[in-house]
């Protein structure tokens, strides 16, 4: 059905590493190699030869890179022209971007300048009838549906922690590109860069969540959260009423107005398991809930539950976990 | 400083999604409400035609019933408002309501254009940055806080480990998180008074739409199928017998996750 080959993947930098979701994104690729064609990375970055050594690692054919002073910082307009320049030099039939706010921004301005289809928040890749299939939960993960594009080239936004990360090592071809970079989008400067939560875990790439809700009562006992969060490796997660509330910062909001999130692992304490919330979790492999009301909504979904007193339950499992990992 | 906010009407988050089987569309015939994203759109407007005056314009797409979603915008302050409502728009994607809103927008006096970062049905969070590409307008997307002086903005967007501030000239695009305000309820006052404000109502016809660029049958993405994933099933629950924490602890070891 096209002439175009293969799969782009539009790298998304973090501290000097690419994001797991783009090392995800490229072991997808490489598994749809041989009937999708090559695959191709494009880094952008303000010193990219870490970046480009990793996508080989992961089995980049090729490595497009765009290294300028520029793209030190994400900024919509310079990332959108680099990907764009990589998309018409690797002229692929799949554009994979990041599921991140970048991801979304590079993915979504790429596609309306290239007139090319675009696949949001996919979950599954497939190469079939010589063409991508992609697969999309939506609404909340309550329907799924199987989207191709109709243009020759299509550009996906693809979610963090649903395919696996493999090493494959290549030896990459490595093309430099010099990218003009579009005055519109330099307008916006970066003026300054705070860090202020060093360490945190990214909720969306955490591949363990511990999630409080209501039933913790306040923002000090929150901290129990925090403690079973950290033994386990663990990002910290909320329900909506805990946010409005104030107890935690919005950017920790699992739900329909919050982040979806797809781990391996998810603990819901004090968590009644409400539509809105479930919508932003349901598609983790594992639900574990602890909620003193044995009629929660949550346990009708969870693989395993405790009715009990997440005040006893929280502290006793922090210490079982830290105990089990001490005499292993 | 005029502002432009776009706002979709959306499915209740209370209800249940539905498709219809042939279309692939949503069953928008159940509740719809204002996207509770575009509340802090609005009234980060407000906030800033309060400090620097100008104008505030609600520009929507919709059915002719998201008149609705664009007078609770008026009631909580906008000025005015167009909706842009055509049968030949439904099923418009993302791409597609982007192109739309693009042109209504071009026949505005904007200094700046808000959004909501992303609808609760569509969830793509796409539009913003395909409108600030097809009106070639500066974008800086998911903002915890916008500050207007004179016509440079100055704005904070939030990433895993803090923020980043960026500076920028309007005229520009800019899409708001949850938290970067507290959204006004509309008074009784104000829900009177929308019904007075100007709603200017545009088919295709009136903004020269490229009939080639919209609607479900001009889609650049075709649903091939769509299913309901197995309902996920209870597993095990057990009352905390004083050992809960370790029959979590066992059954996660069982399933290798610890």
């Amino acid at each position: 059905m096209t002439d175009k080959k293969g799969i782009l993947v539009v790298a998304e930098p973090k501290d000097g590493k690419l994001a797991n979701v783009t090392l995800e994104s490229i072991t997808q690729a490489r598994t749809l190699a041989g009937a999708g064609g090559p695959v191709s990375v494009v880094v952008i970055d303000a010193a990219t030869a870490p970046l480009v050594a990793a996508a080989g690692r992961y089995g980049a054919d090729r490595v497009y890179v765009v290294e300028s002073p520029e793209a030190a910082v994400f900024r919509p307009g310079p990332f959108i022209d680099a990907a764009v320049a990589a998309v018409q030099a690797a002229d692929p039939a799949m554009v994979l971007c990041s599921g991140s706010p970048d991801g979304r921004d590079v993915a979504s301005g790429c596609a309306a300048r290239l007139g090319a289809g675009l696949l949001v928040d996919i979950t599954g890749l497939e190469f079939r009838d010589g063409g991508f299939v992609a697969t999309h939960p939506c609404f909340g993960g309550n329907i799924i549906v199987e989207k191709q594009a109709t243009t020759s080239t299509a550009v996906a936004t693809v979610r963090p922690n649903v395919f696996a990360r493999e090493e494959a090592v290549r030896e990459p071809e490595v093309v430099p590109l010099t990218v003009g970079f579009g005055a519109s989008g330099l307008a916006a400067k970066v003026i300054e860069v705070v860090s202020e939560n060093a360490g945190v875990i990214s909720l969306e790439e955490a591949s363990v969540i511990v999630a409080g809700g209501r039933g913790v009562g306040s923002a000090e006992d929150f901290a129990l959260i925090q403690a079973l969060a950290s033994e386990l490796g663990a990002a910290v997660a909320a329900t909506r009423a805990v946010v409005d509330a104030g107890w935690m910062h919005h950017q920790s909001q699992v739900g329909q107005t919050g982040k979806t999130v797809s781990p391996k692992l998810y603990i819901a304490a004090g968590v009644s398991g409400a539509i809105q919330h479930r919508a932003g979790m349901q598609t983790s492999d594992c639900i574990v809930a602890i909620n003193k009301d044995p009629e929660a909504p949550i346990f009708s979904f969870a693989d395993f539950g405790i009715v009990g007193d997440l005040f006893v339950v929280l502290p006793a499992l922090t210490e079982e976990i830290r105990r089990r990992k001490a005499a292993s | 400083m005029n502002i432009a906010v776009c706002v979709k009407q959306v499915i209740d988050t209370e209800a249940p999604a539905k498709l219809d089987p042939t279309s692939w569309r949503l069953d928008r015939s159940v509740t719809s409400i204002l996207n509770p994203y575009d509340e802090f759109a609005v009234e980060e407007a407000l906030r800033i035609k309060e400090a620097q005056g100008g104008e505030v314009t609600v520009v929507c797409m919709g059915p002719e019933t998201a008149t609705d979603a664009v007078r609770k915008a008026l009631a909580m302050g906008a000025d005015k408002a167009v909706l842009v409502t055509d049968p030949t728009l439904a099923g418009s994607d993302a791409q597609a309501t982007a192109y739309v809103l693009s042109e209504a927008l071009k026949g505005l006096q904007w200094d700046l254009v808000l959004f909501g970062v992303r609808s609760t049905d569509g969830e793509t969070g796409c539009v913003p940055a395909a409108v600030a590409e097809l009106l070639g307008a500066p974008l800086l997307s998911a903002l915890a806080k916008v500050e207007v002086q004179g016509s440079t903005l100055t704005v904070n967007r939030e990433t895993e480990l803090g923020y980043v501030r960026y500076e920028c000239p309007t005229p520009a695009v800019l899409s708001v998180i949850k938290g970067i305000n507290e959204p006004r309820y509309p008074s009784m006052m104000g829900i009177m008074g929308a019904k007075k404000k100007p709603l200017d109502t545009k088919d295709a016809a009136a903004l020269s739409l490229d009939q080639g660029k919209v609607g479900l049958s001009s889609a650049k993405a075709r649903v091939l199928s769509a299913r309901s994933p197995e309902p996920r099933k209870a597993g095990t629950t057990l009352e905390d017998d004083g050992k809960g924490a370790q029959h979590i602890a066992d059954f996660l070891a069982t399933e290798k996750l610890i």
